[in-house]
């Protein structure tokens, strides 16, 4: 553990460099962000200026929610996502082999090397934007809430994170350029509403199939309403079965791999 | 001269190459696009109370997120970097040396991605209007279709000039597909892409009817939905146009004082 801790600090030492090299690019890719930010939240600004309240929650709760999931999508941005970008590459141009005879879980390697110093500034301003929800949100909350308000959304990071996995890892199979992550990122709009606004096979596809409803809706309602015992094993039950079922692709994948003739 | 033809063709061969990726890819955004869209109004319709919000009913608002995704995809092509990634990379040089312009090859390629998914507008819409005949309004009908097909082709044309302006600044700048991407949600967003426009407040409507945003979205929509006069059809028309030839001067401009830039040999 002590070792991979270490390897990390080094994955950071060297994204930082890089991106220091291209500082246009830096800057850039913050104001690209702010402009996703905003349009986020103007999009439920305008909703608001029609109804005075939305799948249960009125503009301040729902607030609380965007702010949640663009933590979200944050993290991402910056933990996973350049990773996620060169994976379908890897696979089909067989430079997996680099890392498949490494000394370190070759999973670890491809998801983590490249942190998107870029996006951690934008990090930064989704917690300032997270920071300023909460205080603009008048309703009852403590210290204890906004702790598994963070920690229900660092879970809905990782199953975001499973799921885009299950859309690039086809690549195995069908070598194609990018696998299904188009369709990824359009499905990613499904953890951008909240979860009651799905109903019948909707919800049973968007919490139980493909569970965006569950990466950033499932925490806002454990943060602003009554704590519910069956959302929280819904979400239990989710991520372990996510996590283990993306495990399972990725090694089936793994043995699917035919190296530099991929 | 009909080398645009081969070109075509040749671009359809590339999109055609993974044909299983292609259309569960192209159904399923589609699909995912418009049954969240249609969620979330139904619930803001049943929390109101009511059939009708700014002249849009529920099958409307339907169709009117059936519409969009297509849309943007005409509009926006299918290549981020269709331009930098060449000068880049070096590769650019070979269209130094092509007998016929780059930015005219540039557009053909670009554009029929747009004729494609125009295509596939049209056949969407002709399963959607034999499916749900009895709540599309009455208003829809194939003329309808065509004119906002071709408006969409209009716009895309405008649309590749600004994409064109953008993709240029990679003679002077390491990375440019961030800019590319905030040209996506602003086209999206001021174009009545996340939301109709008519739900904009007063004074927001008035701003952007002087950018293209409008007219490279709204417009060929509300034209495919039969809500547009033939005035409004016509006006936008002429502001797209006058739109294209503007970016197409700015294009002319960049290329002439970026070239010197061009090394030739990537970065």
């Amino acid at each position: 553990m002590k070792r991979y801790i270490r390897l990390y600090f080094h994955f950071l030492r060297f994204s930082f460099s890089k991106a220091m090299e291209f500082r246009l690019d830096f800057s850039f890719r913050i104001i690209m962000d702010i402009i996703y930010y905003t349009v986020n939240i103007l999009f439920f600004k305008v909703i608001y200026l029609h109804t005075p309240m939305l799948a249960g929650w009125n503009e301040n709760q729902m607030m609380i929610f965007v702010s949640g999931y663009l933590l979200v999508d944050a993290i991402n941005m910056t933990i996973f996502s350049t990773n996620m970008w060169w994976l379908p590459y890897y696979i089909n141009k067989g430079e997996l082999d680099y890392y498949l005879i490494r000394p370190v879980s070759p999973l670890f390697f491809l998801s983590l090397k490249e942190f998107s110093a870029n996006s951690f500034l934008n990090l930064m301003m989704a917690i300032g934007f997270f920071t300023y929800s909460l205080n603009q949100y008048t309703g009852p909350f403590d210290t204890l809430d906004i702790f598994l308000y963070v920690l229900f959304l660092l879970n809905g990071s990782m199953i975001y994170f499973c799921t885009q996995m299950l859309m690039i890892l086809p690549v195995f199979w069908t070598h194609s350029a990018r696998g299904f992550v188009d369709l990824f990122y359009s499905l990613g709009l499904a953890m951008e509403r909240p979860d009651r606004i799905y109903k019948g096979w909707l919800r049973v596809l968007f919490t139980f199939i493909l569970p965006f409803a569950v990466i950033a809706s499932f925490p806002a309602r454990f943060f602003l309403e009554p704590f519910d015992w069956k959302l929280f094993v819904h979400t239990a039950v989710v991520t372990v079965f996510i996590w283990s079922l993306m495990l399972f692709v990725w090694k089936k994948g793994l043995q699917n791999y035919s190296s530099a003739s991929s | 001269m009909n080398w645009w033809r081969h070109v075509m063709a040749m671009e359809i061969r590339k999109i055609l190459a993974y044909r299983s990726d292609f259309w569960i890819i192209f159904l399923g955004q589609t699909a995912v696009q418009l049954v969240i869209a249609t969620a979330l109004w139904k619930s803001i319709f049943e929390t109101q109370g009511t059939i009708q919000m700014n002249g849009f009913t529920l099958p409307m608002m339907t169709l009117y997120y059936l519409i969009v995704p297509i849309g943007m995809r005409m509009l926006t092509g299918e290549n981020i970097g269709f331009i930098s990634r060449e000068i880049y990379d070096g590769s650019f040089n070979r269209y130094l040396i092509y007998p016929l312009s780059v930015f005219q090859y540039k557009a053909v390629t670009y554009l029929t991605y747009s004729l494609f998914y125009g295509v596939q507008l049209i056949l969407l819409f002709s399963i959607y209007q034999f499916t749900m005949i009895d709540v599309t309004p009455t208003l829809m009908t194939f003329v309808h279709l065509f004119e906002g097909v071709a408006l969409f082709l209009i716009s895309a044309t405008t649309y590749v000039l600004m994409a064109m302006l953008i993709e240029l600044l990679a003679l002077w700048a390491d990375n440019i597909w961030t800019l590319v991407v905030m040209l996506r949600f602003f086209t999206s967003f001021f174009g009545g892409g996340f939301i109709p426009l008519a739900f904009f407040p007063l004074w927001a409507r008035e701003i952007l009817v002087f950018t293209p945003f409008p007219y490279l979205v709204s417009l060929p929509v509300r034209t495919v939905m039969g809500q547009s006069s033939s005035i409004e059809i016509t006006l936008g028309i002429v502001v797209l146009l006058c739109w294209s030839f503007f970016f197409m001067g700015c294009v002319a401009l960049m290329w002439n004082k970026g070239q010197k830039n061009y090394s030739g040999v990537g970065i």
